[in-house]
């Protein structure tokens, strides 16, 4: 099996253009989230969310448009070869809210086929891409099935592309589940209500370690265990008992042929629901007995920034993995009393080489990444 | 990596069916009926009433498959996964949802309807219903030979530890304004396993080379000519070549 590095980044959050953007803003404990300027908030239960600073639409275009070029830009060059996989659960979903709207006929924009080839092309790739849609975990399972393809030898390079917006559709959706918060969302902790929405894109570049090398690319760190299980319980609540996620990260860690001891912190999905967090310390509760490592989630600075929540997270445990550093857990004030003395509002040092990165979804998917600190 | 064909089924044009009661070819273009509960169990079922018109295709195709690899019933649940592949997605449903949350501005927004409002979610659905535990999303991709699920979930076979993967294709008719020539509305699932069952013979074996499908050693273009060799080989195996009326 072949190591598979990640190594290049980019990413555009509520924080702002770049990895070491959001990185240190995570660290400064800088929150992302606002009241909404986008949308008529009156009519929803939270008029909070974190959108990204002067993200408009070009006209007949899409916010993720002004999204790819900044990610383009960061990224720099990515080789002809690489195989791309998008990760995205609503794609260009403004465009089909404005066609609506407007009682215009549909542009093709609202199929994920013309932002497949756009991403693609901007990236000047041979491979038309593949979008794989795995609601919040959509990112996820799209770096595992990169690692997975890099590792087994069927590609050198793949290029991991998730993005999702603030729209209205998802907003009113999410506010009539009555899953907002109508304050700024505090993850793990015994009074949360709620999520914020937030929007991002990133870019992740994975590769075999053997051409990292001959490219000269040092890796901001190196994945070696992935797995994914099922859990469906309802639509969109959680299975209380996270067997699903557990199963999830037993996967990964047989995967990564290192035992749970071995982790030394977990960047936990952490919606600030009260079922999502709940569900989640169970299954770690599960997984670590009574050894649970640092904990902590970003979504209390950024949003849930849905498909594109995994691929950020992902990010930030690499830098995690190289600074021996966990941010804080942004609102997580009095954590649940599993995460006592493991998760906090500020940041945590940790002791070790390996990462634990979990997501979960409507319709019960979960997905866990393990992540190996590399050198930089 | 080999996998076998262990179940087919689908709801398009051409009906509900299975492959094992089925010799008629099950993808054509055409009216597409939505299954109604009656049509799948024979309990009521308030969970199956929720779904959108999406989910009830793609479940339908996924419960006449299983029922077809006689593996519909369960008493522990399995480690097999889902992936189905999807042009239009759940279009119709962002649509419907938008009828709700337009006129007043947001008040009358459907929780329900927003549910549905990703592909995936009726993966869950079939998930819960058939104690699935295995990996499960939607794929999107350009692909005219419709093989994409199967190619995407006979890699996951050879890199997971899943004993087997239900794959397939899941579309509405689409909006005029957005339909391809080439659309075949409806859905079908396969069962792959990584071993034969017992109970039943399997259609045959599916393989993965270099990025090529092959059934039975030959060499795949398109998912319409696997259907029809699948179903030829269960009228010879099954029936000594004689055709079962449709179900």
């Amino acid at each position: 099996m072949k190591s598979v590095v990640i190594s290049k980044v980019a990413c555009v959050t509520a924080l702002g253009s770049g990895p070491d953007a959001l990185w240190q803003g995570l660290l400064d404990g800088r929150s992302g989230i606002a009241q909404l300027q986008r949308f008529n908030c009156e009519n929803y239960v939270s008029s909070l969310a974190a959108c990204i600073e002067d993200l408009t639409a070009p006209l007949e275009g899409s916010r993720l448009d002004p999204l790819l070029e900044q990610l383009a830009e960061q990224l720099g060059e990515v080789p002809q070869d690489a195989r791309l996989l998008v990760a995205s659960t609503k794609g260009e979903i403004d465009r089909l809210d404005v066609s609506v709207r407007a009682g215009e006929a549909l542009p093709q924009a609202v199929l994920f086929e013309p932002l497949l080839k756009k991403i693609s092309r901007r990236f000047g790739l041979r491979d038309g891409g593949m979008n794989i849609n795995a609601a919040c975990a959509s990112s996820t399972i799209a770096l595992a099935r990169s690692a997975a393809l890099v590792a087994a030898g069927q590609a050198e390079v793949v290029l991991v592309y998730a993005a999702d917006i603030v729209s209205e559709f998802v907003f009113s959706g999410f506010s009539a589940l009555q899953a907002l918060s109508a304050e700024p969302c505090k993850p793990f902790d015994k009074q949360r209500q709620g999520l914020n929405l937030g929007e991002a894109g990133v870019a992740l570049l994975l590769m075999s370690e053997a051409r990292a090398a001959r490219q000269a690319q040092p890796p901001l760190a190196t994945i070696v265990g992935w797995g994914a299980a099922n859990d469906a319980h309802h639509v969109t609540a959680p299975a209380r008992d996270g067997s699903g996620l557990f199963l999830a990260c037993r996967a990964a860690l047989k995967k990564a042929a290192i035992n749970a001891a071995q982790i030394a912190a977990i960047n936990a999905h952490g919606t600030g629901t009260p079922y999502n967090d709940a569900m989640e310390l169970t299954a770690f509760q599960n997984l670590f007995a009574d050894d649970l490592p640092p904990l902590h989630g970003i979504k209390g600075s950024v949003g849930h920034c849905l498909g594109a929540a995994g691929g950020l997270e992902v990010l930030v445990a690499g830098y995690a993995l190289q600074q021996q550093m966990i941010p804080g857990t942004l609102g997580c004030e009095q954590p649940e009393d599993t995460g006592q003395r493991r998760i906090s509002v500020a940041p945590q040092e940790i002791c070790g080489d390996y990462l634990l990165c979990t997501n979960s979804g409507f319709g019960g998917i979960n997905a866990a990444l393990v992540l190996q600190g590399g050198d930089r | 990596m080999k996998a076998w064909i262990n179940g087919i089924g689908w709801v398009t044009p051409a009906g509900f069916g299975q492959g094992r009661q089925s010799q008629s070819p099950p993808l054509q273009a055409g009216e597409l009926q939505i299954p109604t509960r009656k049509d799948l169990f024979a309990r009521i079922d308030r969970r199956f009433g929720r779904l959108d018109d999406f989910s009830r295709i793609g479940l339908a195709a996924v419960t006449f498959c299983l029922r077809d690899a006689g593996a519909e019933a369960w008493q522990k649940k399995r480690p097999l996964g889902i992936i189905a592949a999807s042009r239009y997605g759940c279009l119709q449903t962002d649509l419907d949802y938008l009828q709700t949350l337009i006129p007043q501005q947001g008040k009358l927004a459907s929780p329900n309807l927003f549910a549905y409002t990703l592909p995936n979610c009726f993966l869950g659905e079939a998930a819960l219903r058939f104690g699935l535990t295995g990996n499960s999303l939607i794929i999107n991709r350009r692909d005219p030979s419709r093989l994409a699920a199967l190619q995407t979930g006979m890699e996951e076979l050879s890199w997971s530890e899943q004993c087997g993967i239900l794959v397939g294709i899941v579309d509405l008719v689409a909006p005029p304004e957005l339909a391809a020539e080439d659309d075949l509305p409806g859905s079908l699932f396969l069962l792959l396993e990584t071993t034969p069952r017992s109970e039943i013979s399997s259609y045959g074996e599916l393989e993965l080379q270099n990025e090529q499908l092959f059934f039975n050693s030959d060499r795949l273009e398109n998912l319409s000519q696997l259907i029809a060799a699948c179903l030829q080989v269960t009228a010879s195996v099954v029936d000594g070549g004689e055709k079962i009326p449709d179900s």
